[in-house]
Formats: C-alpha cells, structure tokens, sequence
C-alpha cells in the first residue's frame, strides 16, 4: 500500500480560531496509476467522525483547494498540491461532493454528470460550432459516460429522469446525483461530505452499501465524512476522530468508538469513566 | 404509495405542467405539433420576405430589429448562459462601430476593404473583451455589473472627449468628438456593395442565420454546459474540472465579438457613428430583448428583440402608436379582471366618469377642453369625454401623469370593488396623459415602456417569454 | 496653497453628498444584497422637489419666505418627495422579488432607475435648470480658512452632512431599531425568528436611505447649480463606487468612500482635467477592488461550503 494521499502538520485558522492543527493524514491506495483492473487493485475507506465544528469540512476544504493552508504540507502521490485551485486538484484526481449539496439545479439530471466531464475532454470552441465529426464523437462518449455513471444507482437516476431538471430530484437522489457528478471526474480519491445526511434508515442502508461498492467495483480511495455511525461501521477500513482540529483517535471503527478520547468529545467530560 | 406508481406520476408531471389552458391553448397546441423543421422554414421564410412585402422605408426597421436580434444573442451568451452581469456590453458594439468608422472613412483617411476591416474588428473586439473579463476573475455579481458599466460610461466619455488624443499627437482626430464620424462607406465584398437597406437586410439575415446555427451548437456542447454549469454554481463547477476563469474569458470574448460584428454593419448601416449611439438607453434596450424574450433561450432571445425593436417603432406613427396603446390598455385589463362582469363595470364606468369628469370640468374651466385631439381614429371617439387641455397643458398632464403612475400602483395592492374603483380613474387618466403628451412623444415613452417592461417581466415572468423556470436556493 | 485649499474645500463638499447617497447605497446593500440602481434617481428627484419649492416661493432673486426656511424646506420637500419614491420602489419593484433568483431584483432595479429617468424627462423635460444660490446666499458670506473664504452654502453641506452620519452611526448602534437594521443585515432569516419584523425593517432602511439621497439632492443643487433628468446616473454611479471602494455593507466605509471620491475628484479637476474625472475615479474603483475585493472597510467573507 502507498499513499494516495498525505496531510502533514496541517494547520488552518480563521481570524485567530484555529480549526485544524497540525494534522497528519493518510489515505492508502494499492494503486500508483489511473484506475484500472478494478479487481485486484482497490484502495481503502478512512472515515473522519468528530463532533459538530471540529473541523472535518475544512479539512476537505482544504484538500480541494478551497482554503489554502496556514502550515503544512498536502500531497497526493507524493507531489505537493498546496496552492493549486480546485479546478487542477480535480483534474489531478480528487473528486468530492458538498454536506449542502451543490448540483446544478437548473441543468438536466444528466446534463449534470456530463459537464463535470469537462476536464478529460478537449473539443474545443471552433470543432464545438462546427459541430465537427471529433466533436461530436466526443459529445457520445461524454453522453455515454455520464449514462454509465447514472446507471451505478440502479433504476433511480435512469430513463425518463436523464432529461428532468436536477431541482426536480428527491433529496436522496440529488446526493446520489452528486455522487454521480464527481465520478465523472474520473477521480482516484472521492471525497463524501456526509453522504448519508438527511436520508431515512432504508436509504442510509442502500448508501452504506453503495459506498463500498464504489470502492470494491470501482476502486477509488474514499474519504468520507459521516456522523451516522452505523454507517461509519459500515463501510470504514480506518477511522480518525477529530475534535477542535485535532486528530485524537485513529484505528479501526472499533477502537475510535471505544477511545475514551472520543467519547469525551462527543458526550461531554466525565463521560468516558462513567461508562 | 406502491398503487399510485410514484415513477409514473414523477414521469408526466411536465405534461401536467404544459397542459394549456384558456383561448390561446388550441393554437399552442396546434403549433406545438408542427415539427421543429417546418416552423423553422416557417420563420425564415418571413423573414426572407419581409423586404418585398413592405414599402423600402420600413425594411430599415427589419434591420434595426435583426440588428437587435445579434446584439440580444451576442449579450445571451454572457448574462443567459455564463450568468455574468454584463453591463458594458454596448461598449463592444460601439467599438466595433468606430472602429470600421475610422478605418472605412475620411477620419484617418483609411479606406480597408471590407474583407480586412471586419475580421480585425471582430478580432480586437475579442480581444477587448478578453481584457474586461479579468476583473470578472475575482469580482462576482453586482460588482462585477457595476465595474461593466463604468466601462460603457468610460467608453462613450472617451469617445466624446478624446477625439485627440493626449500626448499623442494634436492633429489626429480620431473619434471625431461629440459630432462623431459621418460618410462611413459601405460594406463591399469583393466589388458587392452593400450599399442599400434590402442588401443590408439580406446581409444580416444570412449572419443571424449562421449565428443561430453556431450559437445552438455551442449551447449543446462541453462548452455550454460548462457555462450553465458556471452560472448555477461556480464553485461547484471548479470542482468539478472546469476552469471557470477561461470559461468567463471566453464567455466574454465571445459576446464581445459579436457585438463588435454587429458594431461595423450598424456604422455602415447608419452612413456614421455618435456617440450617444453607444449610450446606457441602448444597453437597456438590449436588455430589454434578452430579458422579455427569455434569457438563456436562443428562440426566446430572437423574439425578444422583435417585440423591443418593433414596437417602439409602431410608437413613431401617432396612429398605430395609437392602437396600441388602447390595445395594450385593453389587454391589461381582461389580464387583471380575467371575468367579464369587472371588466364590462370598469368600461361603462370609465366612459360615465369621463363625461361627468368633461361635464364639470368644462363648466369650471372652459380651457381644459380646448385642445385640438390627435388626428387619429381612436383619438377622435375619445375626443368625446376625455379632456383635450388647451392651456397648462404642460402642468396638468404632469400631475396626471404622477397620479396615474399612483394609480396604477394602488391597482396593484387593492383587491375587488375597491380594484374597480382605483381602476376607473387610473385608466381614465392615463388615456388623458396619452394624449395629452405620450403621444407626442414617442422616444420618452419608448424609454418608460422598457423600464416598465424589465420591473413588470421580472415580477411577473422573469424567465420571459420563452424562457424556463430557473429555481436557486440562496 | 490657495488653490490646494479651494480644491479641498471642494472636495469635502462634494465628498459629503457621496457620502450621503453612497450610505443609501451601503444600507440597502447590506440588508437586501440588493444594488439599488435606482438610487440615483431618487437623488435627481430630490433635487428637483428642492427647485419646485424654491420656484413656487418666489425663486432665488426674489423669495417670499426668509432664506433659512426657504432652505429648510426644501429640503423636507426633497426628504418626502425622495422617500416616498424609494418606499415605492421597494414596495413594488423589490419586494414581489424577495424569493426570486439572484439577477431578477438587479434587472428589476435597472429598469426601475431608466423608467424614473424617463419620466422626469417627460415631467422636467431635457432643460437643465438651476437654482441659483449664489442670488439666495451671496458668494462673499462665509467662513475665512487661510488664504480663502468659503462659501456659507458649502459650510452648511459640509456641517449638515457631517451631523446627519453622526446621528445615522448613533441611531444605527444605539437604539432598538437600529439594531433591528443591524440584525437582519447580518442574517435575515435568524432576525425574522428572532420576532423582528424584517419588512419593516426594509421598509425603513429605503426610507432613510432615499431621504438622505433627498437631501443629497438638494445641496448638490444649492452649491453646484445643476439640476437635470441625467444627474442621477452619473452621481449615483460614483456614490456607489464609494460605498464599493469603502466596504459595502459598511456605513463608516460609505462615508470614508465617498470623501474620497470627492477629494479624488477635486484635486483631478483642478490638478489635471475635468475630462479625466470619471476615468480616475474608475481607476481608483479597479485598483481598491483589485486588492480589496470587499472594499477598505469590508470584511472579507468566508466561502461557505
């Protein structure tokens, strides 16, 4: 196993309240290259729990490019991303999705899948108004590609629904929708901001097991934010427990559930001994 | 929930949606029938014809209209499917306006021919903006429109004021200053003048036509979607692989070129250019277009720009400006009362408080109806009981015309009786400041019809005529 | 040194009424994350109400009332006629858009700014008319500064501008529905839960702003001379490059902004040309955004994701 990616000494404060410091962080990949041979070749699941505010969505904000750190490193396969913009970052391989949903709502179901193609596809302006044979070879492949990543959730983002408007989605199937979106990326590692949020139990079960599919059928890396811990349970590999910016438990789910550290954090002090 | 087949209700709930309701649906439907070729052949055909069928006179209003139309889909790209506040977009056409006007003319002297002149313009156009797209890097939204908008204002004041300019040299008059540049030469294609209004016509039919067809392609592919995808949320589509500032650059440069287009056949149109051309009045009328037609929609666009360069010219002739101010008048009144038994009260009770109005009046003040009516057939029978002011007529219409504009207001919040009642003396009073002054004035009241059309269109329809819905969570 | 004085004194004249119609601007702004385009009309109106006083009582040459109500009450003219045009506007041109995308409000206001534009053309025609202070007040009366002596007119604007901020700062921080004001522009719908009646609160924020706009109007008359249907635009584009370069949103952002458009703009007059005016203050807007996209006063804010 190698590292996909790697946090070091990572810190980040806003206007004197520190929200991440110095983290150090790995996600495992068995992979060097792009995802290829799925079946052998897989990488792992980290989850990061930690109470409200302790940070978890800034660390995926920094990672994406959307903060810029105050210290320490990021790196992806080695190389350096800090300061990169989230546009490179995902055309490097890092796809995510947003805790309060961020599809385009006003496009098409798959329209919204096709436009995160933008960054492996290369028709330009002129072939576009054209509508050259290159162009338009392109254009199936796009809409090929976004079909078959609409298909991974089976019968709920397929047929009719391609050509609805994403506003007219379900709550569920926007999440799924944007699942969808950041897999036509072609991202390596996939970021989930509480993918389960707001779901009802049947639904949180089908995300649990979807994401580790996506993980075993498709094999990327996921980091995942997640607060239902049945979830957590689920599908994780490793957990980190954050609290206040600060790592305070990494381990398997079992031993993060158990830390007393973690218990403190989420229930109060004193809790853990009472227990 | 099983029996009522949730996936099947999801699946025609847009044919709910469109079903057509009221007198026009037959027709919708009926035309809604016709395959999209057809209607397109249809459309086409008209406008191919319109130059035979109406005296040489009027075609200049079918270029006026198509010029319209350019300018509408070259501010489309960039404010309907970039999202971007674009208020300097009549700085692009008045610079490709001047530009062919100081190459093509005794300014300089320079006379390049055409098939020089115009790819160089479209180019530097691009190119300008290119450059105003950068402060759209950082800036979003408001800022963005207001920094735009300076670069119009900056634009026309550079024009006006400048036309020698400064540390350069002091002979060369570029822009010609507040008088502008006249005796513009016409287009010439490789020896085919287009020196007249039908060739001009034809000219700027075939470049819409192609246009249109560059436009839809682009709107279809990686391109535009980026851009939608840009418009809905920018951040999300950043990550989501797209570059966002070549996305906006490009948004602008392409919107810039067009107008720049538009810009060097309108110098050639017009025989010369002036700066009060290029001015905020005409950026709104492109505004207008795009926002009454639908913005985002190629179609919507196209007749948006109909309907704003039409009318107003209808608003040139006292008679059809007539016609359609009672029409208009008519049709807002069945659209608010949508009953007959309000809008028959609202009539009968107009024409007895116009008489007793006249009655009382007259008696008092033999003055107020003393004027000479317009010369119009309508005019004639309104003659009848509304008053023709001969003296003050300047003063009074003025107060009509405040409390008419209260008038239509207290409309607007009042409900039943009390509706009819505000009604009555509204209209009443708007047709006596119709006639009294808006008539006389058509290019002031083209200018409060346009405000009026963008504040009415976005309360009540502001994805326009044939726009969609958007829906945006704040 | 003269000259330099002349230019300052010009420039905190004019500074001041910026400041007052860029605090319509910021105050809007701030509770709406509206740009109310309008502004500048309701500006012009004011102006205007201010000359329709001054000419039913008898004009400048030969007024019927004593000078200092004559002034007074023009300027309630201007504040009634003013506010009652930005109550309307947000009554009937932003208010049935609360709910609706981000772009339709702005639109909306465009065309709200080109209709009242239109229809003072219509009312005033294209004659631009003046109210011919210096008959009213004479030139000679006023305060002795060094070298130079200014005119009694600009010491009022100066003095008046300087006390309506002052009483807007205390009303704004000290009393209840000044902090209403504060509460919704930091976050509307919490205010509203909060049992704050937020129309209200909109309602008066557009009434403050117009009438100090209003009174913006009228001294522009009083020092300046011109009074015409297209001043709005211009002012009201400068205003709010003030209340922009100050911090939008900031009400000490919008009355530093706009000393400094008006100092920036005196001193290219008289320095430079007149013709550069606008260019500079153009460039001054793009540098100031360019390194401070939130403006000097503004806080930056956090992309929330």
């Amino acid at each position: 196993m190698s590292a996909i990616l790697e946090l070091s000494g990572l810190s980040k404060s806003f206007g004197g309240l520190t929200v991440i410091e110095n983290l150090d962080l790995a996600v495992e990949s068995t992979q060097g290259g792009q995802v290829s041979d799925v079946a052998i070749k897989q990488g792992e699941i980290l989850s990061v729990i930690g109470p409200n505010g302790a940070g978890k969505t800034t660390l995926f904000n920094l990672i994406s490019g959307i903060y810029r750190p105050d210290s320490g490193e990021i790196r992806m396969d080695g190389r350096s991303i800090v300061g990169r913009s989230p546009e490179e970052i995902a055309n490097l391989g890092i796809a995510r999705t947003f805790q309060t949903l961020r599809i385009f709502l006003n496009m098409t179901v798959k329209e919204n899948v096709m436009a995160a193609a933008y960054g492996n596809t290369k028709t330009g302006l002129w072939q576009s108004i054209f509508r050259t044979p290159a162009s338009r070879r392109e254009e199936r492949e796009i809409s090929e590609l976004a079909e078959s990543k609409l298909a991974f959730f089976g019968e709920r983002l397929m047929g009719y629904r391609w050509d609805q408007p994403a506003y007219s989605l379900s709550y569920a199937n926007r999440r799924r929708l944007e699942i969808a979106r950041a897999m036509a990326t072609n991202p390596r590692l996939l970021m989930l901001d509480e993918p389960a949020a707001g779901m009802n139990p049947a639904e949180t079960h089908e995300i649990t097991e979807l994401i580790g599919r996506l993980r075993d059928e498709v094999g990327y890396s996921i980091l995942v934010i997640e607060h239902d811990m049945h979830v957590v349970e689920g599908i994780s590999d490793r957990v980190i427990a954050l609290d206040h910016g600060v790592k305070i438990a990494e381990g398997s789910f079992a031993d993060v559930a158990t830390d007393p550290q973690v218990i403190e954090a989420y229930l109060g002090y004193g809790a853990a001994s009472k227990k | 929930m099983s029996q009522i087949g949730v996936d099947q209700w999801v699946e025609q709930s847009d044919e709910r949606r469109d079903r057509y309701s009221g007198w026009t649906a037959p027709a919708r439907r009926a035309f809604d029938k016709l395959p999209t070729g057809w209607k397109l052949v249809g459309v086409l055909g008209a406008a191919a014809a319109f130059p035979l069928l109406v005296p040489q006179g009027e075609i200049r209003i079918g270029i006026t209209v198509l010029l319209l139309a350019m300018l509408a889909l070259g501010l489309n790209v960039v404010v309907g499917w970039a999202g971007l506040l674009d208020l300097g977009f009549v700085a692009f056409y008045g610079f490709g306006a001047y530009f062919y006007a100081i190459v093509a003319s005794d300014q300089l002297p320079a006379h390049w021919p055409t098939w020089v002149a115009i790819p160089i313009i479209v180019a530097a156009a691009a190119l300008l903006g290119a450059l105003l797209s950068l402060p759209s890097r950082r800036l979003v939204g408001d800022y963005l429109a207001i920094m735009t908008l300076f670069f119009a204002q900056i634009f026309v004041e550079l024009v006006r004021n400048f036309e020698r300019l400064p540390f350069v040299s002091e002979d060369l008059d570029l822009t010609g200053g507040p008088n502008g540049i006249p005796g513009v030469e016409a287009w010439d294609l490789f020896g085919f003048q287009i020196n007249s209004f039908k060739r001009h016509y034809y000219l700027l039919l075939i470049l819409l036509v192609v246009l249109i067809a560059g436009l839809h392609n682009l709107n279809a592919s990686r391109t535009g979607r980026a851009w939608r995808a840009l418009r809905e949320d920018t951040l999300a589509a950043e990550h989501m692989t797209t570059p966002v500032n070549k996305l906006k650059l490009l948004a602008f440069v392409v919107g810039a070129a067009i107008a720049g287009l538009a810009g060097s056949i309108f110098a050639a149109v017009q025989v010369g250019v002036f700066p009060n051309n290029f001015a905020l009045p005409f950026l709104i009328t492109i505004y207008a277009a795009v926002i009454l037609g639908g913005s985002g929609s190629i179609a919507g666009v196209v007749l948006g720009a109909v309907a704003i360069g039409y009318i107003p010219e209808l608003l040139r002739d006292p008679g059809k400006a007539g016609w359609l101010f009672y029409i208009g008048l008519a049709v807002m009144l069945v659209v608010t009362m949508k009953r007959w038994q309000p809008i028959a009260a609202v009539t009968i009770g107009l024409v007895v408080f116009g008489f007793v109005v006249r009655f009382v009046s007259s008696a008092i003040w033999d003055e107020s109806i003393m004027g000479t009516a317009n010369d119009t057939f309508i005019s004639r029978f309104v003659d009848g009981w509304v008053l023709i002011l001969g003296e003050q007529q300047d003063l009074i219409t003025n107060y009509a015309f405040v409390v008419a504009i209260a008038g239509v207001l207290s409309v607007v919040v009042t409900r039943g009786w009390l509706r009819i009642a505000t009604l009555i003396p509204t209209i009443y009073l708007a047709i006596l400041v119709w006639e009294n002054k808006l008539a006389l004035q058509p290019s002031i009241t083209r200018q409060l019809l346009f405000g009026a059309v963008l504040v009415v269109m976005m309360a009540i329809r502001p994805q326009g005529l044939l726009g969609t819905r958007r829906v945006e969570i704040t | 040194m003269e000259f330099f004085l002349q230019q300052t004194v010009n420039g905190l004249t004019l500074g001041s009424v910026y400041a007052l119609l860029a605090l319509g601007y910021s105050m809007v702004y701030g509770i709406l994350k509206l740009l109310n385009f309008a502004h500048g009309e309701v500006y012009m109106f004011g102006a205007f109400a201010g000359y329709g006083v001054l000419t039913v009582l008898g004009g400048s040459s030969a007024p019927l009332v004593p000078i200092w109500l004559m002034i007074l009450l023009m300027f309630v003219a201007a504040v009634v006629v003013s506010s009652t045009i930005g109550v309307a506007l947000e009554r009937f041109a932003y208010r049935p858009l609360r709910n609706s995308t981000r772009i339709a409000p702005l639109i909306s206001a465009v065309g709200a700014s080109f209709f009242l534009q239109a229809a003072a053309l219509l009312l005033f025609t294209a004659n631009s008319r003046s109210y011919d202070a210096p008959n009213l007040i004479a030139i000679q009366t006023g305060i002795p500064i060094g070298p130079i002596r200014v005119w009694m007119v600009r010491v009022m604007v100066i003095v008046t501008s300087a006390v309506l901020m002052i009483l807007l700062t205390l009303w704004v921080n000290r009393t209840r529905t000044g902090k209403a004001v504060r509460a919704v522009s930091f976050d509307r719908e919490a205010a509203a839960m909060m049992g704050i009646d937020v129309d209200k609160v909109i309602v008066i924020t557009f009434l403050i702003g117009s009438a100090l706009a209003g009174v913006g109007g009228v001294m522009v008359g009083l020092v300046f001379g011109r009074v015409f249907h297209l001043m709005g635009f211009v002012a009201g584009l400068k205003a709010f490059t003030a209340a922009v370069v100050g911090g939008i949103g900031s009400i000490p952002g919008a009355m530093f902004g706009g000393l400094l458009i008006g100092f920036a703009e005196a001193y290219t007059t008289g320095y430079i040309s007149s013709t550069f005016q606008n260019l500079i203050v153009f460039a001054l807007l793009v540098v100031v955004l360019l390194v401070r996209p939130r403006g000097l006063f503004g806080r930056e804010e956090l992309v929330k994701v």
